[in-house]
């Protein structure tokens, strides 16, 4: 039965022979298809390495953005281009003019709190209160300019629209792209 | 869920860049390129399990990784071509005694690389060589002049 087998396929030698004399299964063509490839690649590598240096995918030049409120009551800075896990800072100045009875009131969105995961806020609110869309904190304050810090920790990849404002003053609105 | 994605582009990534690293990195490792190896699997695995490290995420990834690696395998032994593209194909890199320079020069090897796969072979100098051949796992195939004594 081995036998019958053994006759029906017989062993031949399908690698291609160089010289006719050494089986290699060299192929030139392709290794030469295969070389232009790779320049190629690592062509693109280090144009990603160059985007990644300036900032394209988060945490450089270019994904810093800032935003002031149409009124000049605050202005906002932060990471256009998030990236998840990673921590970052979105600050929020303060015009003197955003001051009321020595409180300063932020609402910030939904977004910057879930979506954006906000870690933390410097310094602690005296308090904060829930809104269907957002968190309103108050900050007391001696007046003058002020500085809010907000640590944002986003856990997912996404592309979130967020709002932050001084109650009844004019809101500053944003939109962060998360890099896995 | 994450975990998965990221191992499952994190093995396709490293087989690029493994791949295009040319062919060294194999049977010719040397102490320079363990640096490369053990440098890109850290950093892989940092982004792959992420703030998970529990046994359950860990082993998942892992077993991944596994079928991932024997489907590509499989698929390896269905298509030639594909296998060509994963490990590349063998390259003469002297014939007939002669050096192919353009294979040498785009595969990078030197001819030091080849007297050493000869001196293994109990080769003493090139004039012995008749051919040379870069294979797929890196390794440096010699084959002794039939008329010369070893």
């Amino acid at each position: 039965m081995a036998d019958e087998r053994t006759m029906a396929h017989p062993v031949e030698d399908s690698v291609p022979q160089v010289d006719n004399a050494v089986a290699v299964g060299e192929d030139l063509a392709f290794q030469h298809r295969w070389w232009r490839f790779e320049k190629g690649i690592w062509i693109f590598f280090g144009l990603i390495l160059l985007a990644d240096a300036l900032g394209v995918f988060g945490r450089g030049l270019l994904a810093k953005a800032e935003r002031r409120a149409a009124d000049g009551t605050m202005w906002v800075k932060y990471e256009r281009v998030e990236r998840a896990n990673t921590p970052s800072i979105m600050t929020i100045h303060f015009d003197p003019s955003a001051v009321h009875n020595g409180t300063v009131r932020l609402f910030v969105s939904e977004s910057v709190v879930k979506q954006l995961g906000a870690q933390r806020v410097i310094p602690q609110p005296q308090s904060s209160t829930l809104s269907a869309d957002g968190v309103t904190y108050s900050f007391l304050t001696s007046g003058g300019a002020s500085t809010v810090e907000i640590a944002l920790e986003p856990s997912f990849a996404g592309v979130q629209d967020f709002r932050v404002q001084v109650e009844g003053a004019a809101a500053v609105r944003g939109r962060v792209a998360v890099v896995p | 869920m994450y975990t998965l994605i990221h191992a499952a582009m994190g093995y396709f990534l490293l087989l690029l860049i493994v791949r295009v690293l040319t062919r060294r990195p194999g049977a010719q490792m040397t102490q320079f390129e363990f640096v490369i190896v053990f440098l890109i699997g850290g950093v892989i695995i940092l982004s792959t399990v992420g703030n998970d490290r529990s046994v359950t995420n860990c082993t998942c990834a892992v077993m991944l990784v596994g079928l991932l690696h024997r489907s590509v395998t499989w698929l390896k032994a269905k298509s030639p071509r594909l296998g060509a593209i994963i490990d590349g194909t063998p390259l003469v890199l002297m014939k007939h005694g002669e050096w192919q320079e353009e294979v040498m020069q785009g595969m990078k090897v030197a001819p030091e690389d080849v007297m050493a796969a000869a001196r293994a072979r109990g080769i003493r100098s090139v004039e012995q060589i008749d051919y040379a051949v870069l294979e797929r796992n890196g390794a440096i195939s010699v084959i002794k002049k039939e008329d010369t004594a070893a």
